[in-house]
């Protein structure tokens, strides 16, 4: 099984405070137990909403809006893409994640095999394709 | 430049966990995820569970405490991810404006953070650690 686990932006993340070198050792310590679990799969940080945008396809048009974002919306800061067994052996790693505050959430990833009628033959001979020559470029 | 297409389908926070999906509108998504491996800009992508099978853990007042999805304040969850390689955030907003997306969505661009954005400092405490995995750099 694959999981998402995705880290909350905070007022410090949202103002583009990069986390202290000691943070960041910390941080590089967690992950490295996790890679040598065989757990991680990638791992990445997102620059502040303020960078970014939103385009809304609510009136049948994409409507752009610039940021940065009212952070009550549950914004995210980075995530990690984890291989494990179960929802709780995800738990269980990420409580020992070096946050001195904060939330993060954790999602399971979609597979093939979740959709069921939708995802038909054809389609999931493509998708396998997509996947394949995406992890090449 | 990575950027991130994040996929916020309002709504999805109080979906069931065996919500299902409508076969053409998925047709319609597979068409666009192939439009954009075609034009190369495609790093990776990925669809994510209803948060009514995940949880949260909170790290507020320096213990881990554990809820069980689904969550009843969020307003937005995410729903899914597209990983893309282009040029300009505009040229990502003009990728997501593309999306055969349902009225319901919200499609949030956001650039991913390369080690060329940190301090000196924090490169050197870096390279101290085993080159990690991240995603499109194989």
């Amino acid at each position: 099984m694959r999981f998402m686990v995705i880290v909350k932006a905070t007022s410090d993340t949202e103002a583009g405070i990069l986390p202290s070198t000691e943070e960041f050792a910390a941080m590089g310590r967690f992950n490295e137990e996790l890679v040598k679990a065989g757990m991680m799969e990638a791992g990445e940080g997102l620059h502040p909403t303020a960078k970014g945008a939103r385009i809304d396809f609510s009136d049948g048009e994409a409507r752009v809006a610039r940021g940065p974002f009212d952070f009550s919306r549950d914004l995210a800061a980075g995530f990690w893409m984890i291989k494990a067994s179960s929802l709780d052996e995800v738990i269980q790693h990420m409580k020992r994640a070096p946050f001195p505050s904060g939330e993060i959430e954790i999602r399971q990833v979609y597979a093939a095999e979740d959709f069921g009628e939708a995802f038909e033959p054809r389609l999931r001979e493509k998708e396998e394709r997509l996947r394949a020559q995406a992890a090449k470029s | 430049m990575r950027f991130m297409m994040l996929m916020i389908p309002l709504g999805y926070e109080s979906a069931p966990p065996d919500v299902q999906l409508d076969p053409e509108r998925f047709a319609a998504m597979m068409r666009y995820n192939e439009a954009l491996k075609d034009a190369g800009v495609l790093i990776t992508l990925d669809g994510l569970h209803p948060p009514s099978m995940g949880a949260r853990v909170s790290f507020a007042g320096g213990k881990p405490a554990v809820t069980d999805g689904p969550f009843a304040e969020a307003k937005e969850v995410l729903g899914g991810y597209w990983m893309i390689e282009v040029a300009s955030r505009n040229e990502a907003i003009a990728w997501a404006r593309q999306c055969p997306a349902s009225e319901n969505e919200i499609i949030e661009i956001r650039q991913v953070q390369e080690m060329a954005d940190f301090s000196e400092e924090v490169q050197q405490a870096a390279a101290g650690f085993s080159e990690l995995p991240h995603a499109g750099r194989v």
